[in-house]
């Protein structure tokens, strides 16, 4: 019983530790690095190993063996990418629908969420279940329906009928997240306000949004990844190529492209990966919050 | 004299709802109906064309030979990627929450670099995924199979027999990252305390793994079960970048099957009833995910 493995340590012992148990420590401590040193392999491999075939010469990216690294960093492929695709249109237009998606997302959510968690009225159990069951149903299965309606009504080749629907797929985590956490803003708050004379509205506009500013902001960022990830929705929406968002734009240029030019593929790739992956690193802790706030509490 | 009997917005709260509730119904009431009625329909996309309704849709989708293994093989993809993003997305929670504990370096950087894939568009790690899987000799991944004693001639997308294989290899890449920070999330809930009295009890670390970590985390195992189900339920973007469903239909999961049927096939009415199909999975999976946290509301 007492052969303890690496599995969750407790805390640091009682100062009676032995010199034995230290050294037992040191070990499993150098397995957990080993460990960590392979899953960063795993995981950051993929990623290295395209952005270095995107600074590749041509033969080398047919070359066999594969050289680990390119011989020369040749930046002229991300030049050549960007001045013979589109892809910095795709770029701008993701950057476009995805600012606009955010904005959205965050009118139509932030007074369902705070009434969500300030109000009670009947239905309001049901409702917020309702909006939750369609975080969970595939945009796939709507995208028809979506389609033909936006057809007679002329959203096709939109900005704003992409947005529509990148607003309604994400605001089920931004509603449930925000109704989570404008539960741990104190009530007093607002209602010391509408003691003052401000309305309900202006209160949580003057109020408890500079309050929920922090959290507001984590969850407006997973909302601006997941926009930035949407495929199927412009996929099928959008057919006028000056439109496309760059997640449809890689596919364009991945089948417009042969075996000779994948360093090209790699470079748009990577383009388009860039800013999110910029933007996770860089407010990856605000990201993790976020995500697991909004399913900690269901 | 006083102020208001009512305080505005107070009175109606639906008001609060309404600009939610108004795209939920455009996007998802709407389309939901709509496709569930178009299910019953001979209808194709060519617009304007008369259809009628009609019940055989269903019955020739289950006699049809390409929705059956449309099935089968999305089940296989769904079983295999999340045994496969459970179990890797745990036991790496484990390593980078007790690295932390310990106070050891680059646990931050193992949660951020894992978690990174989440953030990368599913396409993008279609292309990307094609790009390491590419088959020939100059291929990263024959080259390291070589390198192993594995052969360096695998072709891993164009074979049918190991295409799905590659896919779920490149979906499990990509779902742990979800799985693992869900995991995270749940180990932080666990009590300290608690630990620490399973140890002075004389507990080893598997005996309190089993009795204190794991009935606490249990309620985060099924959220993260049908939270990464789902996904790979509804994986559309990923399977299409990297092989389109092919070569044949040995790759075709639902969400592609239903996208071909409308979209190439122009059969409105199959894909509506596929598309019911893949919905019905959805609402179980929903059942199952509402069960489990009113369950736990009610505990707290």
């Amino acid at each position: 019983m007492t052969t303890a493995r690496t599995a969750p340590a407790p805390r640091a012992r009682p100062a009676s530790t032995t010199r034995r148990s230290r050294a037992r420590r040191r070990w499993q401590n150098a397995g957990l690095y080993v460990a960590m040193v392979v899953v960063v392999a795993l995981f950051a491999f993929p990623l290295l190993w395209v952005f270095s075939l995107s600074l590749r010469t041509p033969q080398e990216v047919v070359a066999t063996p594969p050289p680990l690294l390119p011989s020369e960093l040749r930046w002229e492929n991300y030049g050549h990418v960007l001045a013979t695709s589109d892809i910095g249109r795709y770029l701008l237009n993701s950057l476009i629908v995805v600012a606009g998606s955010v904005a959205g997302c965050l009118a139509v959510c932030v007074p369902a969420g705070y009434g969500l968690s300030r109000l009670r009225f009947r239905g309001s159990g049901v409702f917020s279940r309702l909006v939750l069951a369609c975080q969970l149903i595939s945009p796939v299965v709507l995208i028809v329906p979506v389609y033909r309606l936006f057809v007679s009504v002329g959203l096709i080749n939109n900005y704003f009928g992409m947005i529509l629907v990148y607003v309604a797929v994400t605001a089920p985590f931004l509603t449930w997240f925000l109704r989570n956490y404008l539960d741990s803003i104190p009530a007093q708050l607002d209602e010391a306000a509408m003691v003052d004379g401000a309305t309900r509205w202006r209160a949580l506009l003057t109020v408890v949004v500079p309050a929920a500013a922090p959290g507001i902001a984590s969850a407006a960022i997973v909302v601006a990844v997941l926009s930035w990830s949407q495929f199927v929705v412009p996929f099928v929406l959008v057919d006028d190529s000056n439109l496309y968002p760059v997640s449809v734009g890689v596919v364009n240029l991945q089948q417009t492209t042969g075996e000779v030019t994948l360093q090209y593929v790699a470079a748009g790739s990577i383009l388009a990966v860039a800013p999110v992956i910029v933007v996770f690193v860089v407010l990856q802790r605000y990201i993790v919050g976020a995500l697991t706030a909004g399913s900690i509490k269901g | 004299m006083t102020a208001p009997t009512t305080v505005p917005g107070t009175s109606r709260p639906w008001l609060w709802m309404l600009p939610l509730g108004a795209v939920l119904l455009v996007v998802f009431g709407y389309p939901l109906v709509e496709i569930v009625r178009l299910s019953f329909t001979d209808a194709t996309l060519v617009a304007d064309e008369p259809y009628s309704y009609t019940a055989q849709t269903y019955r020739s989708i289950a006699a049809g030979q390409d929705f059956v293994s449309t099935l089968h093989v999305t089940f296989v993809f769904v079983i295999f990627s999340v045994i496969f993003q459970l179990l890797l997305g745990f036991a790496i929670a484990l390593l980078v929450d007790t690295a932390k504990r310990r106070g050891l370096r680059g646990a931050l950087v193992t949660r951020t670099v894992v978690l990174a894939a989440w953030a990368i568009p599913g396409v993008v790690i279609g292309v990307i995924w094609s790009l390491l899987y590419q088959e020939s000799a100059s291929g990263i991944l024959n080259h390291l199979g070589g390198l192993l004693g594995l052969g360096s001639d695998h072709a891993f997308l164009s074979d049918p027999n190991t295409a799905l294989i590659s896919v779920i290899v490149a979906n499990v890449w990509r779902g742990t990252a979800l799985s693992m920070i869900l995991m995270y999330a749940g180990l932080q809930t666990v009590p300290r305390d608690l630990l620490e009295a399973a140890r002075i009890d004389g507990a080893g670390a598997f005996q309190s793994f089993r009795t204190v970590v794991l009935p606490v985390l249990l309620p985060m195992i099924t959220i993260n079960l049908v939270t990464i189900t789902v996904e790979t339920f509804n994986t559309f973007d990923m399977v299409m970048a990297l092989t389109g469903g092919g070569p044949g239909t040995s790759t075709q999961v639902l969400a592609l099957g239903i996208y071909d049927q409308m979209f190439v096939q122009l059969g409105l009415g199959r894909g509506a009833a596929m598309s019911v199909v893949l919905l019905l999975i959805n609402l179980v999976m929903i059942g199952i995910y509402f069960r489990h946290t009113s369950r736990r509301e009610a505990r707290v």
